[in-house]
């Protein structure tokens, strides 16, 4: 076999350097993530599929995977509008509120969890304007699509920002001298190059929603069958010490983040098919 | 220091880079690597480092088997194509770092590595400039402290990769006569890449022709360019100005020469009103064209398809008092014929 | 032909382009996007300090000299002092590895690296406990000889290095790769030996790269709570971190002293995104410098 075979090169350490990024990736996260895999092995398929697919666990999927595509269409269209304006105008502020769009990668979800729970209670900053015309966001499925949004909003953002900056004026200058309108060099230029970095957002968004666990359980109310999110599930069964059940769900809850991690992973291939 | 190469070959997965290639470069001579670009002569120069390793052959300097040895050992000075200076580093902390860097026994005393810093900066002509980082310097002052760095470490061979590839026509044209000039002062066996067939001409004492991993020829410039040994030598080194003509009887042909093709430059082509000799043939003036010093007189020679280059100072131009659609005489000057089945 | 030559990127003023919205959409766009960040950014950001200082500076402070908060704030100092140096070690010597040369399976190593971020942290966390809990691998092992991983404060470090686990190789490898290795080489025909090229050439050259990686790194660290909240076991003044610590007086209605603890964490946020700036525009310098 001839992996890891390195083509000459003269700077010195490869051997080294490779082996222990290969020793610690092992003991760290290969062999951890592996006995999640090995434990679920030891389920026979009857049981494995029973306890994927009890109802409670069907229902959790579908607040989960739900709630997450919606935060995710939120995200992708008010992040290509921020992205977009960022980029493109000038206003006062704008180098503040561009440092900001990270802040739910470096707010502890904790944090975020009881501060959106807080706000959005009845009687909360927000909240107590919706009370009145009947909505309720805080612990309902509402509150797990806003929790979701708050965590998944920088991916849209920053994947599609640089795309932005790297449109080369010329090509909006050379579609308008063709005679386009500017809403045709916007849907027909300028879209379809965005279209590959919207995507990757979209699904970086959709597989940090689906994972989200410490945001959510503070506004989610966490009922059973109606706002039970499949990670906290899984720490319910482990708390009862139902190994077996936690593990199952985890693991199928792997495997949909190695499905997404993979067409992550072709959706940048696809759009950097134009590069040089 | 005179380098010795052996049978080098290097192979990049399934691209032959060179392909046994075998040279002898003289002590305290400037030489040339000359080709187009994928003729391995990059790789070469980067063997002879020691930044590649050869899959086969040796490398000796000065006798002694150097293939082995690691590039900190070799003693070389490499200027690299784009300069590789340090950015975060000043023009004085970019000359002295290979002094820096030796261990305590052998390094310097702070005094003498700022007087040989200086002295260097000097002799680049660059003195006021210690102080400055690269991003503040031009391109040709960047070339010129890659080289006062490569030199600071008193290399015995200096290499370098395209040297004047990165600048604009005049700062090259003027590196080059300086760096020819500081050879001549220094006398450091120097080999420099280079695919400006004008540059190799100029600045080297040796030249060596390279193309698809492999020497076509080796000499000194007046060689290579009166006596190239085949027509890939002729036709890199000749101006791109080619003469495709089939030779009929006329006496200068080699024993079998049916199918020998004869090339000539395109200044080594004559024009006149009257067939001069058996050898002129007739042509129509199709197209003129006046480049600076030169005039380039593009011609369609009677019964043949091919159109004919030739180069003619102003002076010869102005006495002939050329027209489009005239018909003239021409005569090659110097034939070179070689057999047709060389690949170029 | 002295100018400097690094003006050839910056200055993408948008004023002056012939191609934009009218003023109207084009403060529409604004107003729409600002209201948005408002309503997800600002407004709970707000909440949190607003909520901290909601009973006065006293009973703020009084709520962060409370015993079991300063044992969270250790703890979680400790994970960070463990945890990122660790990750930092492993992301510049991977980066090495990975920019500098090329081999076969370096797509897939990455992608491994890159693992842990498509991990849901509760799995994370499990995992852990699937090998060192007492039902796991070697739990009974460990439970002989008297050594306790999960639910202790080795489980929460081990959990939180996983979860940090590539920030610093992330943002070094595309660095280290978009910077080729000439210098290196140059460093090395001049006779500086390997180390001494990392040091002096390399290191210099990817700074703010690392303190980016590194503060990321550490924001995670001491923020974590899915992965952490598994491992655990909630022992209050024992193996609580600050995200935990807040969850627990939050579930007891403390809400004040909920909020103090948060805006702590909430305070380091803030820094981090300022650095965080500061590092991204340097390397953005860096890379239009090479």
């Amino acid at each position: 076999m001839k992996f890891f075979k390195r083509h000459n090169n003269v700077l010195p350490g490869f051997g080294v350097t490779l082996g222990f990024t290969i020793f610690y990736l092992s003991i760290i996260v290969l062999i951890p993530l592996s006995a999640l895999v090995f434990r679920t092995a030891g389920l026979t398929w009857g049981e494995f599929v029973t306890t994927v697919t009890a109802p409670r666990v069907l229902a959790s999927y579908k607040i989960t995977f739900g709630a997450a595509l919606a935060a995710a269409v939120i995200n992708s269209i008010f992040g290509v509008l921020v992205a977009w304006v960022l980029v493109r105008y000038r206003f006062p502020g704008r180098r503040i509120v561009d440092a900001l769009i990270d802040l739910p990668f470096a707010l502890p979800t904790a944090v975020a969890g009881i501060t959106l729970a807080t706000i959005y209670s009845p009687n909360g900053w927000v909240g107590r304007f919706l009370e009145p015309h009947g909505i309720k966001v805080a612990f309902t499925p509402l509150g797990i699509v806003l929790a979701m949004t708050f965590i998944g909003l920088p991916f849209v953002v920053r994947t599609v920002q640089p795309v932005v900056e790297e449109i080369e004026t010329e090509l909006e200058e050379a579609a308008t001298c063709l005679g386009a309108t500017r809403w045709q060099t916007l849907v027909r230029v300028i879209f379809p190059l965005l279209t590959p970095s919207i995507l990757t957002g979209f699904a970086l968004s959709f597989a940090r929603g689906v994972g989200e666990y410490g945001s959510i359980i503070f506004i989610a109310g966490n009922m059973p069958m109606v706002s039970e999110i499949t990670p906290l599930l899984i720490i319910t069964k482990l708390e009862q010490f139902d190994y077996r059940g936690a593990t199952a769900i985890a693991c199928v809850m792997l495997l949909t983040s190695f499905t997404l991690l993979l067409v992550i992973n072709l959706l940048q291939k696809w759009s950097r098919r134009y590069a040089e | 220091m005179s380098i010795e190469i052996e049978n080098i070959a290097k192979q990049f997965g399934t691209f032959t880079a060179l392909g046994d290639v075998t040279l002898s470069i003289p002590s305290g001579e400037l030489v040339a690597l000359l080709g187009p670009s994928g003729s391995g002569k990059t790789t070469l120069l980067r063997i002879i480092a020691g930044l590649e390793t050869p899959d086969s052959g040796r490398i000796l300097f000065n006798g002694t088997d150097t293939t082995q040895s690691h590039v900190r050992d070799r003693k070389v000075g490499f200027v690299f194509q784009h300069y590789a200076l340090f950015k975060h580093m000043t023009v004085f902390d970019n000359v002295a770092f290979g002094l820096n860097v030796r261990p305590k026994e052998t390094r310097p005393t702070k005094e003498e590595i700022r007087e040989r810093v200086s002295k260097l900066l000097r002799l680049v002509q660059l003195e006021g400039m210690a102080g400055r980082y690269p991003a503040q310097l031009s391109g040709g002052q960047r070339q010129r402290i890659a080289l006062a760095r490569a030199l600071a470490v008193e290399p015995q061979v200096l290499l370098l990769d395209e040297p004047f590839g990165a600048l604009d026509a005049q700062v090259r044209a003027e590196l080059r006569r300086w760096l020819r000039k500081l050879h001549d002062e220094i006398h450091v066996t120097s080999v420099f890449v280079t695919h400006d067939q004008d540059e190799a001409l100029e600045v080297a004492d040796r030249i060596v022709v390279m193309n698809r991993g492999k020497i076509e020829q080796s000499g000194t410039p007046d060689e290579v360019y009166e006596h190239p040994a085949n027509p890939f030598v002729l036709n890199f080194l000749g101006n791109v100005n080619l003469f495709h003509g089939r030779l009929q009887q006329t006496g200068e042909q080699p024993g079998a020469g049916e199918n020998a093709v004869s090339y000539v430059r395109s200044h080594d082509i004559e024009i006149d009103r009257s067939p001069q000799d058996s050898t002129a043939l007739c042509a129509e003036v199709r197209h003129i064209q006046k480049l600076g010093p030169a005039v380039r007189v593009t011609l369609a020679i009677a019964g043949s398809p091919e159109l004919v280059e030739a180069e003619l100072t102003r002076d010869v131009f102005q006495n002939l008092g050329l027209q489009q659609g005239e018909s003239v005489f021409v005569r090659p000057r110097q034939v070179r014929v070689f057999v047709e089945d060389y690949q170029i | 032909m002295s100018a400097p030559i690094h003006t050839v990127h910056s200055n993408k003023s948008p004023t002056g382009r012939a191609q934009t919205e009218p003023p109207v959409v084009r403060w529409l766009l604004i107003a729409a996007a600002l209201i948005f960040l408002t309503l997800f950014l600002a407004l709970p950001l707000a909440a949190v300090f607003s909520q901290a200082f909601e009973k006065g500076l006293t009973v703020y402070l009084d709520a962060l000299k409370e015993p079991d908060t300063l044992s969270s704030i250790k703890l979680t100092l400790i994970t960070a002092a463990v945890t990122v140096p660790l990750n930092l070690f492993f992301g510049v010597t991977a980066a090495w590895a990975i920019a500098k040369f090329n081999f076969t399976g370096k797509n897939l190593l990455i992608t491994l690296i890159d693992l842990p971020f498509s991990v849901s942290p509760v799995i994370s966390g499990l995992i852990y406990v699937l090998i060192f809990g007492l039902q796991g691998w070697i739990g009974p092992w460990l439970q002989e000889h008297d050594i306790k991983i999960v639910f202790a404060v080795p489980g929460i470090i081990l959990a939180t290095i996983f979860v940090t686990f590539p920030f610093v190789a992330r943002e070094l490898i595309p660095l280290m790769e978009a910077q080729g290795k000439e210098e290196e080489e140059a460093a090395l025909v001049l006779g500086a030996s390997g180390l001494q090229t990392f040091f002096r050439v390399t290191l210099p050259n990817v700074k703010w790269g690392i303190i980016y990686g590194v503060i990321l790194c550490n924001a995670r660290a001491m923020g974590e709570f899915g992965a952490v909240s598994v491992v655990s076991g909630h022992i209050r003044g024992m193996t609580n971190t600050v995200p935990l610590h807040v969850e627990i007086l939050y579930n007891e209605y403390n809400y004040t002293a909920a909020f103090a603890v948060a805006s702590l964490l909430a305070f380091l946020a803030l820094i981090t995104l300022m650095v965080k700036s500061i590092a991204e525009w340097k390397v953005r310098q860096q890379l239009e410098n090479s």
